[in-house]
């Protein structure tokens, strides 16, 4: 399957939980010249929650990135057809305009619920409510992670999050919330799989995908 | 249209919070026009038949200035992973920027236009000629700074890059645009259709150029 095919199904949404899947076959992925990602397969089905562990440069980040579309496989066979949300190393927000403003804008271009609460109650998920009115780029490595994972609080139940360091400048209560919502999203049948050095979920008993590290 | 019309709304709440842009891009464009007649010399006869092309290059030059960080904020910001995701394909979203990088640029250019004309002694009756090819010049070359600012993505030293692959194509605007400015034919003379011809062309390439150069960049630089 092209990267293409893989990006139109991976936008149509599902409405039961039997399509609610991620199968990974024989996956290759090539960045540069070096062959970073080899023969993966993987599976996951919903309610499922996949700690992605590995050492810098194992292809954590490149695996996440093929699964969204952002980078095309070498072979092998990507199949997913639930929406996918990303937060990756960089937060999509622009830093000259409200955190608030951000995340609108985030969720019409995806069609989410826009109202005035549905953004009020995402905002409130992850205690962003007192920094949300400011401009982004006032704002501290750790509060910019907060507004990009507000996003998860508008996602749809069946969706697959793709997490890259979720915890990465984040504080102690923070992850815990995040441990929270990742856990009620994994009961509401939906899936995630995060690649992370922390303890992630550790309550919900997350399977770990293991990526060995640089293939020559 | 909704996602369509969020992009826009988007780019525009960004661009007024960097509004300062847009007055050094408005004064760029006076000063390029003030320089000529000083160059030039206090010649009446000279300078008149100048006035109209002096107009399009000092414009062409000015909107083109403003394109080299269309896509980079965006691509450094992460925001185009997420446009990837979402219902909005990148050739919607490139033709989002467009419309939101002329209601920014472009528009307040053609607003100054009467002063400039004014200042360059333009007869009263070239004025609608002028200000409707510049209208339509104007979005057609948004279209193409939208291509070069896509092509040159992840390129580094992409202005250059962009300047040298842009403004040969910016040519037949040019050639059209003026002829069509100097038309004492009315508003609607034959150059005038064929710029808006070559406008039609940019609009329906653009978004789809762009979009694809969007996805090849991102595959080549990507985090």
């Amino acid at each position: 399957m092209t990267d293409h095919d893989h990006k139109k199904t991976a936008r149509k949404t599902a409405p039961s939980t039997a399509d609610n899947y991620l199968h990974i076959k024989q996956l290759s992925v090539l960045r540069g010249m070096v062959l970073v990602i080899r023969s993966l397969s993987h599976q996951q089905s919903a309610g499922d929650i996949c700690c992605l562990t590995g050492p810098n440069g194992a292809g954590k980040s490149t695996l996440l990135r093929t699964i969204a579309g952002r980078l095309p496989a070498a072979g092998g066979d990507i199949s997913c057809a639930v929406p996918i949300i990303y937060v990756g190393h960089t937060d999509g927000l622009s830093g000259a305009i409200s955190g608030r403003e951000n995340l609108a804008g985030w969720a019409k271009i995806n069609g989410f619920l826009t109202t005035e609460t549905a953004i009020d109650t995402a905002l409130s998920s992850f205690a962003t409510n007192r920094f949300a009115n400011l401009p982004v780029r006032v704002l501290s490595r750790g509060q910019r992670r907060r507004l990009a994972l507000a996003r998860l609080a508008l996602a749809p139940a069946n969706s697959l999050w793709l997490l890259d360091e979720p915890n990465a400048g984040l504080d102690q209560a923070s992850s815990r919330i995040l441990d929270d919502i990742v856990q009620k999203h994994a009961t509401a049948g939906g899936m995630v799989l995060a690649a992370t050095h922390f303890d992630f979920a550790a309550a919900a008993k997350p399977r770990s995908l293991h990526l060995p590290g640089l293939v020559t | 249209m909704k996602p369509f019309f969020a992009q826009i709304e988007r780019d525009l709440l960004i661009a007024w919070q960097n509004r300062q842009d847009l007055g050094v891009m408005l004064v760029f464009f006076v000063i390029i026009i003030a320089l000529f007649p000083l160059a030039i010399g206090a010649n009446a006869t000279v300078l008149d038949p100048l006035g109209v092309p002096v107009i399009w290059i000092a414009a062409l030059l000015a909107i083109l200035a403003g394109f080299d960080r269309l896509f980079a904020q965006d691509v450094r910001d992460g925001w185009l992973d997420q446009i990837a995701l979402s219902q909005l394909g990148l050739g919607w979203y490139a033709l989002a920027k467009a419309i939101s990088h002329w209601l920014t640029a472009g528009l307040p250019l053609l607003i100054m236009t009467p002063l400039m004309a004014m200042m360059l002694n333009i007869p009263l009756q070239q004025w609608p000629p002028l200000l409707v090819a510049l209208l339509i010049g104007s979005m057609g070359l948004t279209l193409l700074g939208v291509i070069g600012a896509a092509l040159s993505e992840g390129a580094r030293r992409g202005t250059a890059l962009m300047a040298l692959l842009i403004l040969p194509l910016a040519v037949p605007l040019l050639i059209f645009g003026t002829l069509a400015s100097q038309s004492d034919r009315g508003i609607i003379s034959p150059h005038l259709m064929l710029l808006g011809a070559v406008f039609a062309l940019l609009l329906a390439l653009a978004p789809l150029v762009a979009a694809s150069a969007l996805e090849i960049g991102e595959t080549e630089t990507g985090l």
